[in-house]
């Protein structure tokens, strides 16, 4: 980690004096993260900057990630599933294997800490066995129409908790404890996020045999059916009467998503016999691959039918790409429609956008710039930290509207 | 009185500030439940949903600068309603429940002499937000004019914004503070009463930044 100073040329100097007047009265104390796992995923990517972020502050920051087996797994993909809406029906049985899963894990970690981030609803039955300090349930999913009775199931959980953190303001729910909204951010420094010359792209795109000949659409993400890899497949087709381009569907596989390798399957089912579809099973770690597939994307997608942030818009739009997203959950906070891309609400839109977009390069260029700059002020890493640390601040002052530090 | 003569009496101690937003959980589908959730809303949620476009990062300017008069446009497609909401004289009401109490009779008005309006479209509800302020030293406290221009010049924008609408609406202060402070400290009554005619509602941050500038 290159320390806070590395990101003075990059955000707002009045956003790195907050973080650091805060940091100061928070120096000393100790800060834990537990989720469910170390790869795949925008939330463990941001923890593990995140945590060294806050440690170069002085805060000790710990993260511990919980273990499960693919019974464990299963149950809390339907939870999440159901939390996005899908109607699911989760037994007592497999609340009970939550239970004990989050049980052994929490005997296992070490729950001492002056502040408890919780991520998602795989570790949420943690707070069953708090000892003291305040806990906090971040929710990254879309929550914004959850299956009731699953939800109503958590939110026996999640009011244990001090507060409670959305990505959105429309994710938040009629909750007895207080709510905050936090949007997730990206790290400009990171090997994900930082500059690339045009040989280390080609060098890149050379590896995984792809060449810059026809212009990329590109969709990076997990493959998961909630981000509609399937449906980028039947735009492109669209797309591809008018256009002779290429489309790279990049991305991995998390290990607490087991639906993953299916969805896989289908991807590759709907890509079969076009030699211009590129199916990319990344491995973890493969961020400079996966930054230098989006620095050379002519448009980026972000299909998205529920989402609960979409990191790899900001990351897109960071990188001067024009971004075409789902007009769901977190994307809509980053794409302005028609100012740093297009929101789109089914595959025709999809389409028609991208082919506005390959006509007219010259507007591409100029949502790309503006993406930048709306994540350079609203999606840096150090807006995330500073707010996560007022955030503690103003639990810690219940009560008070106005709190001066 | 020119402030040289007078000297300082207090020093200028600027803070910037941040807001965390807050979520209420309520949210209004059509107009008749937005006109029932103001009235019950607490101080804050009003003060919020009219001034906290000031403190966004937003690359754009955005038709509407409170969030009542952009859901009235944008997802009950009113534009009528959307203006007459938007022309709201923040800075002529001395508090929020002024400020809440003007919202109302405009939109009773508006729900008298219309045909109802639509309800919005799933997703497109009016959420009621809530906002913590936290606030911050913001460097050198200024003595006298010179030395209030200078650290002007170089606070961080949410330093504007606390002094000039929070410090005001939500703290009850009696003007902005800039004003309050070169009448009061400096005795430059001329220079409070050119800024409180500044129309900040219509100006960026960084805007409203050169406005007082140039007064100054």
């Amino acid at each position: 980690m290159e320390g806070l100073s590395a990101y003075s040329l990059i955000a707002e100097p009045e956003e790195l004096r907050a973080l650091t007047q805060l940091a100061s009265r928070l120096e000393g104390r100790s800060f834990l993260h537990v989720n469910s796992t170390f790869t795949g995923g925008g939330v463990a990517e941001i923890l593990n900057r995140l945590v060294a972020l806050f440690r170069d502050l002085g805060i000790e920051a710990r993260w511990e990630v919980m273990k499960g087996d693919k019974s464990f797994f299963d149950v809390t993909k339907k939870i999440h599933n159901a939390l996005q809406g899908q109607e699911a029906k989760i037994t007592t049985q497999m609340w009970e294997i939550h239970r004990e899963a989050n049980e052994a894990n929490a005997k296992r970690i070490s729950l001492d800490a002056d502040l408890v981030f919780i991520h998602d609803p795989q570790p949420s039955a943690f707070v069953l066995h708090r000892k003291y300090g305040l806990w906090i349930w971040r929710c990254h999913v879309d929550v914004s129409h959850p299956y009731l009775p699953v939800w109503q199931e958590l939110e026996s959980y999640v009011s244990r908790h001090d507060g409670a953190i959305f990505s959105g303001a429309k994710f938040a729910q009629s909750l007895s404890i207080p709510q905050f909204v936090v949007p997730p951010s990206i790290d400009p420094l990171s090997e994900k996020n930082k500059d690339l010359s045009d040989q280390e792209i080609c060098q890149e795109l050379e590896a995984h045999q792809i060449n810059q000949d026809k212009p990329i659409l590109l969709q990076v993400s997990r493959f998961d059916r909630f981000k509609d890899p399937v449906g980028v497949t039947h735009a492109y087709r669209m797309v591809k009467k008018y256009h002779d381009c290429q489309l790279i569907l990049a991305g991995g596989t998390a290990t607490d998503d087991p639906e993953g390798e299916e969805v896989l399957a289908r991807v590759g089912e709907a890509a079969e016999g076009d030699p211009d579809i590129h199916v990319l099973l990344l491995p973890p770690f493969s961020d400079r691959t996966i930054n230098a597939l989006q620095r050379s994307a002519t448009v980026v997608l972000q299909k998205s039918t529920k989402e609960g942030f979409g990191l790899t818009v900001a990351e897109a739009l960071w990188k001067g790409k024009p971004v075409i997203g789902g007009a769901v959950g977190g994307i809509s906070l980053q794409i302005h429609h028609g100012v740093t891309g297009f929101l789109v609400h089914s595959i025709e839109g999809a389409a028609y956008r991208i082919r506005q977009l390959l006509h007219n390069p010259e507007l591409g260029k100029k949502m790309g710039q503006m993406g930048r700059e709306h994540v350079r002020r609203n999606f840096l890493i150090t807006r995330q930290a500073r707010d996560y640390l007022a955030l503690w601040i103003a639990l810690e002052h219940r009560g008070e509207r106005v709190i001066a530090v | 009185m020119q402030e040289e003569d007078l000297g300082s009496k207090q020093p200028f101690k600027f803070f910037e500030c941040m807001n965390l937003l807050q979520p209420t959980g309520r949210q209004a589908q059509d107009l008749p439940q937005l006109l029932s959730l103001i009235g019950e809303a607490e101080p804050g949620v009003i003060f919020h949903h009219t001034h906290q476009y000031y403190l966004k990062a937003a690359i754009e300017i955005p038709e509407y600068t409170n969030d009542f008069a952009v859901w009235a446009a944008e997802s009950l497609e009113e534009r009528a309603l959307a203006e007459k909401l938007a022309s709201l004289d923040l800075y002529g009401c001395e508090d929020v429940e002024e400020v809440r109490n003007a919202l109302i009779r405009i939109i009773k008005t508006y729900l008298r002499e219309n045909p109802a309006p639509r309800a919005a479209r799933n997703g497109d509800a009016f959420f009621f937000n809530d906002a913590v302020t936290i606030i911050m030293e913001a460097g050198p406290m200024a003595g006298n004019l010179p030395e209030f221009i200078e650290a002007l010049r170089t606070v961080g924008a949410s330093s504007i914004y606390f002094h000039f609408f929070e410090a005001r609406m939500r703290l009850h202060g009696p003007a902005d503070d800039f004003s309050v402070w070169l009448n009061q400290s400096l005795g430059r009554e001329d220079l409070a009463q050119r800024i409180q005619r500044l129309d900040p509602y219509h100006y960026s941050l960084e805007g409203l930044r050169q406005q007082i500038l140039s007064v100054l």
